[in-house]
């Protein structure tokens, strides 16, 4: 080896040992442990009790529920929105710029725990601000963490707030990206401002949304913090537990470290597995 | 068909006027060209003939008809753009047919436009691709094809030719004065290149600074410059202006010397509008300058650097106080590797300016 290369490897050698020890080993060694039976000593091959239990648990197959119930409500309405606000936050019509970008973009940096004590407070069902503005409007007051529709519209309704506006502005760089003069090349073909939108702007966009939902896709597949901080651990009961949560109990609470690993490598699949196929539905015609 | 005219138009940007009360008559069928430096007022005063800007002020009037309040779609006007602005999701038959299919045109009617347009525009093979597998030329095309479909009144070009490469430009600008032949249709065309608008253009509109300084046929404007901006700006290479002071006026000539030539005498024949002492301009251009001794003036030049073109060579010369000049010589092979060269000044030729730049002879 030459010198160089050497003395290259040695420089890259602490992150390397860091990177394989703390990344390429779990990754590794968790598809290990994804055929062992870990609630028994000592461990052994059992991948029945951990690949075939998927199959079969109702606990799994609710979490997995719900998080496909997130995935296939909450995502599409969230593009929908940060899409129309960033038409918004690009008008030239709208004030303070600046200011409103970062307004949309800043939930994304308040902390997770922060965000989910507020939601409670404005969720509380006796004292919270939204019951009180629902119950004003001559409606029945919704039980919000009682309810397991109303706890998965809650939990629905606090990612939409905390990721809405850091799609938009995605989606802002690509709508900037767009031209003007073809707008105006449209105008003068008599296209109205909505056939625009619908025929030049949104075909444009597509590869930008395409790159957001598989973003989204991937963070719903991993919902954790809100179901865990908001509607307590996944309640009522297991109404609002996503595949996330439920790995985290697998994993930390029940310590059953080869079902939790097998869960976890379901996860990156469905993952890939979405995400492939949504950008297969949403491949451009050559 | 329609024609053009503008009356007194004014255009403001907050509190900035950048168009000052331009009026101008475009004839049914005629190419105009809009020519002048980069911030003149041309593409601006072309957009707000398509609508695209508002007008603070004046009026613009269509085929006779004012159009200030009316829609773009609805003044009867194409427009091809600088950059194009081609649909780049939709192949080039969909990016022709787009506006008519979106206003429910017939089916029959719309294949037959498009069919005709990419005929006219030679691009048939073309129809099933998308803009980026398009060299720059032939999205030109596209782009005017996209305005032949709509079979407007009036065509406008904002600087179509300024992102193609210099023979392409050669090559459409041919096309544009074959399709301006072919379609009969009034065209106003904006441009910086004078080139482009000697070539091209029935008359030409010299604009600076938000004001119409000339209008005129090409070779109007190259031989009879209003002032000293437009004689300056039409022909390339430009015209030489050499500073000069009015030495004596005597029966109808007026004596000058030029400053930076060592106070060198030219009489040249002029009726009135002098006085001694004044400061004035001189104006030649370059294919005027003479042989030492066949002109009114001889002047002793130190050579900087020449260009031998073959059939013709410019030689770029200045003085002890560094007045650029450039020569324009049909036969210079003798005169190649020369440091010093004497060249003379034809009176007839010469064009006198004031201080101001208006023009006295």
């Amino acid at each position: 080896m030459r010198m160089r290369t050497r003395a290259a490897y040695g420089f890259l050698a602490p992150y390397l040992l860091i990177f394989t020890t703390f990344w390429v080993w779990p990754i590794v060694f968790s598809f290990y442990l994804s055929f062992l039976a870990t609630r028994t000593q000592p461990w052994r091959f059992n991948p029945a009790a951990t690949w075939g239990r998927l199959v079969i648990d109702p606990a799994f197959l609710n979490a997995l529920k719900n998080t496909l119930v997130i995935l296939v409500i909450q995502v599409p309405v969230m593009i929908a929105l940060a899409t129309v606000l960033a038409v918004l936050l690009n008008s030239q019509l709208l004030r303070a710029r600046g200011i409103m970008r970062f307004a949309f973009f800043a939930p994304v940096v308040v902390g997770e725990a922060a965000y989910a004590a507020v939601f409670r407070l404005m969720f509380n069902a006796d004292f919270g601000i939204i019951n009180k503005i629902i119950t004003g409007l001559g409606l029945p007051p919704v039980a919000w963490f009682a309810s397991p529709t109303a706890a998965m519209a809650l939990i629905m309704m606090a990612v939409t707030w905390r990721w809405v506006g850091y799609n938009a502005i995605i989606i802002l760089s690509g709508l900037q990206a767009i031209p003007q003069d073809v707008y105006e090349a449209a105008t003068l073909d008599r296209v109205s401002k909505p056939r625009q939108f619908f025929f030049i702007t949104l075909p444009l966009l597509r590869p930008i949304i395409l790159f957001c939902v598989v973003l989204s896709i991937i963070g719903t597949m991993q919902l954790f913090a809100e179901p865990f901080l908001i509607t307590n651990r996944g309640g009522p009961g297991q109404a609002t537990e996503t595949l996330g949560l439920f790995l985290y109990r697998q994993g930390f609470t029940v310590l059953n470290f080869g079902y939790a690993s097998a869960v976890a490598y379901t996860i990156a699949a469905l993952a890939i597995l979405i995400s492939l196929a949504n950008l297969w539905l949403g491949r451009s015609a050559k | 068909m329609a024609g053009v005219s503008l009356k007194n138009v004014v255009k403001r940007f907050g509190t900035m006027e950048v168009v000052h009360g331009a009026s101008l008559d475009v004839e049914d069928g005629e190419l105009i060209v809009f020519v002048g430096p980069s911030g003149c007022g041309k593409s601006t005063l072309l957009r707000m003939i398509a609508g695209l800007e508002d007008i603070s002020g004046g009026e613009i009037a269509i085929g006779g008809m004012a159009v200030n309040d009316v829609e773009p779609a609805d003044r009867g006007i194409a427009m091809v753009f600088q950059t194009y602005a081609l649909y780049p999701h939709m192949t080039v038959e969909r990016n022709l047919s787009f506006g008519l299919r979106m206003n429910g045109n017939d089916k029959a009617d719309t294949a037959r436009r498009v069919a005709k347009a990419a005929q006219i525009l030679r691009i048939e093979e073309l129809l099933d691709r998308r803009p980026r597998q398009l060299s720059g030329g032939q999205r030109q095309r596209v782009a005017i094809g996209r305005a032949i479909v709509r079979e407007p009144q009036v065509f406008l070009f904002d600087e179509p030719l300024s992102n193609l490469d210099a023979e392409l430009r050669v090559q459409m600008r041919v096309e544009i004065a074959r399709l301006h032949a072919e379609l009969g249709v009034t065209m106003i065309y904006v441009t910086h290149d004078q080139v482009e608008a000697m070539t091209l253009a029935d008359r030409i509109v010299v604009l600076r600074a938000g004001r119409i300084e000339q209008i005129g046929k090409p070779l109007d404007l190259y031989d009879d410059p209003a002032n000293q901006f437009v004689a300056g700006f039409v022909g390339s290479p430009k015209m030489n202006f050499m500073a000069a002071e009015v030495a004596s006026l005597e029966d109808g000539c007026v004596t000058v010397a030029l400053v930076n030539h060592g106070g060198a005498r030219l009489t040249v024949p002029v009726e009135n509008g002098f006085a001694v002492g004044d400061r004035i301009t001189v104006g030649l251009r370059p294919e005027h300058f003479r042989r030492q001794g066949e002109g009114d003036c001889d002047l002793s030049v130190k050579v900087d650097m020449a260009e031998h073109l073959g059939s013709t060579s410019y030689i770029y010369a200045n003085t002890a106080s560094s007045e650029q000049l450039v020569i324009e010589r049909e036969e210079s092979r003798g005169e190649i590797g020369m440091e010093r060269l004497t060249v003379s000044i034809p009176a007839a030729k010469a064009y006198l300016f004031d201080a101001s730049g208006a023009r006295l002879r």
